[in-house]
């Protein structure tokens, strides 16, 4: 059954971190550059990121994402380039078209950032498994009834998955046309989708008698099945990018002045 | 006026969220089977928003963008979260107002979420991708009014309108037929206003 998570249990260092720590270490390597305001910064953190993810061992499983970006960063450099609204000088031609250096520059930015993002995201997303992450946010005062909604799209989507191959199938076989012009896609579209969405919110009703049988609206504090207590490392990491984003910060601050 | 924004947080508005997620989530994956140039991607958001109304449509459409955006690495979603709060707001309230009832009142229903989306949207496109959206129709459009010196935010909102309203249109008259075929026994779960009638 395919999963949705793009989660793999490598059992690297990485995996035994608090996901608190991964997701702090997001919020830095996304404010330090932004802050910091200066382009160098950008390939400090994404070789950061790049790193960390070829230290835990999951920077293969991270290229599909990187690849998915190019489309849009080309598609940036293309329009912003070419286009940019303030553009002046020159930088390069190729045929017809002109290349502006301020657009050029603006679009590096752009995509600096997108990629900054993307990465630092990898580093939590690769290596975080969600359930064990949900436990935490329920520890922390999270309600539980949206911890339940978090865990529980996690579960119903492989099984949508499912019933839609089941009814393509299904469909094909009555000689419904899935391929063609347009016009004969956008009208399959709807015998396509409306089976599984009537299953799924037919299902919804039983589910939740189900729920309500086992005292899911009950309002007593809830226990925990798997305990974790937080390392050393894990704080120090913690402590460590908060003093990060604050120096940048001062740096910032300090420079402008 | 004050019971639009009611809502029923029991548990059967809580399993629809999930489901209504995951029918985004097919959605999007028909659209890209079929080869169609929309997203189809909140057809959840609005059956959310129109059977638990607005609160319930827009925690659909923000956790849906958070789900994702958190555990397919697809962060490019994750700030359209705002977005999708907004559709699921707008269309829970145009429904609450009685504009699902019919099919051509429903055409009103589908210009608010498709406004709101715009609204919303053409900023975020402004500031983090500097005004493309990533739709190849939207895009040309954008270079083009970059070209004939248009300032960004026009041609951003340009580029978002071409693509959101239409998208919206079909979306809410998917929502409207799918809703028309929804059994009494499950639509009255979400009924605000029913009454449980005793007859001692």
């Amino acid at each position: 059954m395919s999963s949705l998570s793009l989660y793999v249990d490598k059992g690297s260092w990485l995996n035994r971190l608090h996901p608190y720590v991964k997701l702090l270490y997001i919020l830095a390597a996304i404010c330090i550059p932004l802050i910091g305001g200066k382009l160098w910064l950008f390939p400090i953190v994404i070789l950061c990121s790049i790193c960390l993810l070829i230290s835990g061992r999951c920077f293969r499983k991270s290229l599909p994402l990187i690849a998915f970006s190019f489309t849009m960063i080309l598609v940036i450099f293309l329009v912003q380039g070419l286009f940019y609204h303030a553009r002046e000088n020159v930088m390069f031609q190729i045929g017809a078209l002109t290349f502006y250096k301020e657009g050029v520059l603006y679009a590096t930015k752009i995509s600096c950032n997108i990629l900054n993002m993307l990465l630092s995201f990898a580093v939590f997303v690769l290596t975080t498994s969600i359930p064990e992450f949900v436990d935490e946010l329920e520890k922390s005062g999270f309600p539980p009834k949206f911890a339940y909604i978090i865990t529980s799209v996690f579960q119903i989507v492989p099984q949508m998955m499912k019933t839609k191959d089941t009814i393509v199938d299904a469909q094909r076989s009555r000689g419904m046309e899935t391929e063609g012009k347009l016009l004969t896609r956008m009208k399959a579209f709807l015998p396509l989708i409306s089976p599984v969405v009537m299953s799924a919110l037919i299902n919804t009703r039983e589910r939740a008698i189900a729920l309500e049988v086992r005292g899911f609206g009950r309002k007593n504090k809830k226990t925990i099945l798997s305990e974790r207590t937080k390392r050393p490392i894990d704080t120090f990491l913690e402590v460590l990018l908060i003093v990060l984003i604050l120096l940048t910060l001062v740096w910032r601050i300090a420079s402008c002045l | 006026m004050g019971n639009i924004f009611k809502t029923k947080l029991n548990t059967a508005t809580i399993v629809l969220i999930p489901a209504c997620i995951g029918i985004n989530y097919l959605g999007k994956l028909f659209a890209s089977f079929l080869k169609l140039p929309l997203w189809l991607d909140s057809i959840g958001t609005c059956l959310g928003a129109c059977l638990g109304g607005p609160i319930i449509g827009a925690i659909c459409g923000a956790l849906n963008n958070l789900i994702y955006g958190l555990t397919t690495g697809d962060n490019i979603t994750l700030i359209y979260a705002i977005t999708s709060l907004f559709i699921g707001l707008a269309v829970g309230v145009t429904a609450r107002l009685g504009f699902m009832e019919t099919f051509p009142k429903s055409f009103v229903c589908a210009l608010a979420g498709g406004l709101a989306a715009v609204i919303v949207s053409t900023p975020l496109n402004v500031i983090f991708w500097g005004g493309t959206t990533g739709n190849v129709w939207g895009d040309a459009l954008f270079a083009s009014t970059q070209a004939a010196g248009m300032p960004v935010a026009l041609g951003s909102f340009l580029d978002e309108l071409v693509v959101d309203v239409p998208d919206k249109i079909l979306t809410i008259i998917i929502t409207f037929l799918i809703l028309k075929g929804l059994p009494k026994k499950l639509t009255s779960l979400y009924d605000v206003n029913a009454q449980i009638e005793r007859l001692d």
